[in-house]
């Protein structure tokens, strides 16, 4: 019933001369992987009007990770569902501009829908919080989850085996090989969110967007889980976009980006 | 593919879609046993009606019509025709042996040609059995004695010929065979055969007697049937006493209760329709009077002693020929067709000496039947609206269960968007699961309705038995539990036939229940914003 997506992917940006896999502060110049100008947000709650977001402009380089950091409430976790397609950014209204996500130059704002699903499911990766991992489905088949979207039923059968090995590889990597069959309730806060991360790289997206990735977990199990992060960035050159209201946390990333209040006050690129 | 691994997963982890499957198993299952039994109910009815009348009926009623044995003939040469028989249907009255006296239907048969083209062998009662019927698992059926399998094959034979032996003359005399509920005089027993009764009856000398009632043992009654003349005027009054040979069950109540059979030639006689001579005056009309009424100067073989008037022979008249198909299964309309076809062919021989084959009514036995069918087909209709009608709670069932499941997995419907799924795969997600409660529903409704269908006899027996037992047990007096008493209806057993194409029907309709039900929540799922959804507490 639903098409799969495309599996080809828009072209490399044209001008920036770095691979995908080296990385590019763009506070230093260059064209980045992602740009966000003049994000206007806000929510409606019952007749009140709450702005969240209030002209938030960001940059965000090839296999860059940057960490948003701010108070609870100060529109981060907004900030990231705008840029991940999951929510549309407001309109042009009372002098704002045009808000623009533009990501490899593609304006997402004016994706359609068709666009931003696959736009979702190819170009971005999301790591949440509460792990948000179906609970009927095995580790594996939650890995696998998003690889049967983008191929469809007989695209994804017809590389089942080559699908199933990758996404056994990455658990391995991830020190999960022995758990491919377990529910998501028979593993430990730590181990949730790996499988979230593996299953955020299974189509193998040019960004990840974590939301507050060790906001759910203790200390230490927070590290191992940063630490895994770290790998998968210096493995891979992953660009990577992590919110979170902890210093230490975002200290682990290239960039901090400052949010207060719906603003950039600091680090936007 | 996420759909079909989802559902998979939805459907055996958690208990409400059972539940939901559940009701539609049982919603189902209800419909089609319904239905089957009451399609079972008509068919047997339909069948009892087409027992005693074949497959088409070529009737002229009242007067009948002459030159039958040729009609017969002619149709029995057509290979499409298996057999064909004369019969004359007309009201008369019975004395019973109280002296009370009840409106009849008569019906004259030459039981040979009549059990060819009927099943009118099979509904003969009183004949020898080998073995017990199903339900009378006790062995108490009178026809099962051995001492008596002479007697009962005599009365058989009797009631294959509608005649009995005259025991003054030793030569076969007309008799009648009678329904097994005229009179009232068997008793229908617990598993649905009969016991003559034994009751008071008028004595010759004005008081009663106690007698023991088997009809056919020596039983002879009084018929009364009124001649019309050719223009269905009345005549007199003809009354005779036959012996009873036999008695007959054709599982309608009412044709058991008015209906007698008689030998043909002897109805004719009463009714006056046998072949006869008749006196007409030279210039073209008939001894006493001037109208060219073929009855008129109607009088019996005695013809002596009178010679000046022209002696006309009027042939024997019959009010229908029954005719029965080759081919059980074929086409019925076409077969009258045929019929009426054969009777026109008739009609050009015997040109103003029958009715013509537009006169003639042409009926096929659902005709005949149509009022008893329709009737029974309306009931049926209405009885299965009233249970489709309950059936549909199905849908709010599943709507209401599905509704409740898409408030539980809104996190997951937001997990699809994230990872790229569109709102119509998300929707399909929901639908297809509805499909797949109602794939399960159905079949295991289905399946759940075959195994009752094909024992609710066994079934309705088990019942009946541990209402026995238990009423026994605790209150020294067995509670009666039948719901389809043989006692009371016709049918011994609970009538059944599931038809492929109503199962069909039935299993669609529960399939398309759950997909309705399933739409406007997997509607809801698809319009869900993902951002809400992930953030849903």
């Amino acid at each position: 019933m639903s098409t799969p997506h495309e599996t080809t992917r828009p072209p490399e940006p044209t001008t920036t001369g770095v691979t995908k896999h080296g990385s590019e502060n763009c506070a230093t110049g260059g064209t980045p992987l992602l740009r966000v100008q003049g994000l206007h947000k806000t929510y409606r709650l019952g007749r009140v009007d709450v702005p969240v977001l209030h002209g938030v402009d960001l940059d965000l380089g090839s296999g860059e990770w940057v960490a948003i950091l701010g108070a609870s409430g100060s529109g981060k976790s907004t900030l990231l569902h705008l840029i991940g397609g999951l929510d549309r950014p407001d309109k042009p209204a009372n002098g704002n501009p045009r808000a623009s996500i533009r990501f490899r130059g593609n304006d997402v704002v004016g994706f359609s829908h068709a666009a931003l699903n696959r736009y979702r499911c190819l170009d971005v990766g999301f790591v949440f919080q509460f792990y948000h991992l179906l609970p009927e489905l095995s580790v594996s088949d939650n890995v696998l989850l998003g690889t049967m979207i983008r191929h469809g039923r007989f695209g994804y059968m017809a590389k089942r085996t080559d699908l199933r090995a990758r996404a056994q590889k990455l658990l391995e990597a991830f020190g999960l090989g022995h758990r491919l069959r377990h529910r998501p309730s028979q593993l430990s806060g730590g181990e949730r969110q790996r499988v979230a991360i593996a299953r955020a790289l299974m189509n193998d997206p040019d960004l990840l967007l974590a939301d507050e990735p060790t906001g759910n977990l203790d200390r230490k199990t927070g590290n191992s889980i940063l630490d895994v992060l770290a790998e998968i960035r210096a493995e891979r050159g992953q660009t990577m976009l992590m919110v979170t209201h902890d210093p230490e946390i975002a200290a682990r990333a290239d960039r901090i980006v400052h949010l207060v209040d719906g603003r950039v006050v600091d680090g936007g690129g | 593919m996420y759909h079909a691994l989802l559902t998979r997963r939805y459907l055996t982890s958690k208990v409400m879609p059972l539940l939901a499957s559940l009701a539609v198993v049982l919603c189902t299952a209800m419909v089609l046993i319904t239905w089957s039994v009451m399609g079972g109910f008509l068919n047997n009815l339909t069948q009892a009606g087409r027992t005693l009348i074949g497959d088409v009926r070529i009737a002229l009623p009242n007067v009948g019509f002459a030159h039958y044995d040729d009609l017969i003939a002619k149709l029995e040469a057509d290979p499409e025709v298996e057999a064909a028989a004369p019969i004359i249907e007309a009201m008369g009255m019975l004395t019973l042996l109280e002296n009370r006296t009840e409106p009849i239907l008569i019906r004259g048969i030459e039981g040979e040609s009549f059990a060819r083209v009927t099943g009118y062998a099979d509904t003969l009662w009183w004949k020898p059995l080998d073995e017990p019927v199903k339900k009378d698992r006790q062995g108490d059926d009178l026809r099962l004695e051995e001492t008596d399998r002479t007697l009962l094959q005599r009365i058989y034979e009797d009631g294959l010929t509608l005649t009995e032996i005259d025991p003054i003359t030793g030569q076969p005399e007309p008799a009648i065979v009678l329904g097994m509920e005229v009179g009232g005089w068997n008793k229908r027993t617990d598993w649905g055969g009969y016991y003559p009764r034994v009751q008071y009856v008028a004595a010759s000398d004005g008081g009663s007697e106690l007698r023991n009632i088997f009809m056919p043992g020596s039983g002879e009654l009084v018929v009364l049937v009124v001649p019309l003349d050719s223009q269905g005027r009345p005549l007199d009054p003809v009354t005779r006493k036959f012996p009873v040979a036999n008695e007959f069950e054709s599982g309608l109540y009412d044709i058991d209760k008015q209906t007698v059979l008689m030998e043909l030639r002897a109805l004719q006689r009463m009714l006056r329709m046998h072949a006869a001579k008749r006196l007409v005056e030279p210039g073209g009309s008939g001894v006493g009077g001037s109208s060219p009424d073929p009855l008129a100067g109607f009088f019996e073989e005695d013809t002596e002693g009178v010679s000046e008037p022209e002696v006309v022979e009027d042939p024997a008249r019959v009010t229908s020929v029954l005719v029965r198909m080759a081919d059980p299964d074929g086409d019925l309309e076409a077969f009258r067709e045929k019929c009426h076809a054969i009777y026109a062919e008739f009609t050009r021989d015997h040109a103003g000496e029958v009715p013509d084959a537009m006169m003639i009514g042409i009926e096929t036995w659902e005709d005949a039947n149509r009022m008893m069918i329709s009737a029974v087909k309306k009931e049926t209709g209405l009885v299965l609206m009233i249970f489709s009608f309950i059936s549909f709670t199905a849908v709010f069932l599943v709507f209401a269960i599905f509704w409740a499941m898409i408030s539980e997995k809104t996190k997951d419907i937001g997990i699809l968007r994230a990872l790229g799924a569109s709102r119509l795969g998300v929707a399909w997600v929901w639908l297809r699961y509805g499909l797949a409660i109602g794939v399960v529903g159905s079949i295991c409704g289905g399946l759940l309705a075959w195994a009752i269908v094909t024992n609710i006899n066994e079934i309705h027996q088990g019942i009946a038995h541990t209402g026995e037992w238990l009423g026994s047990t605790l209150t020294d007096k067995p509670w009666n539990w039948y719901i389809w008493d043989p006692k009371v209806y016709v049918f011994k057993e609970i009538p059944h036939k599931i038809e492929p194409w109503k199962a069909v029907f039935v299993l669609t309709g529960g399939l398309l229940s759950c997909v309705v039900g399933a739409l406007w929540p997997a509607v809801r799922a698809a319009r869900m914003h993902p951002v809400k959804a992930l953030r849903f507490e």
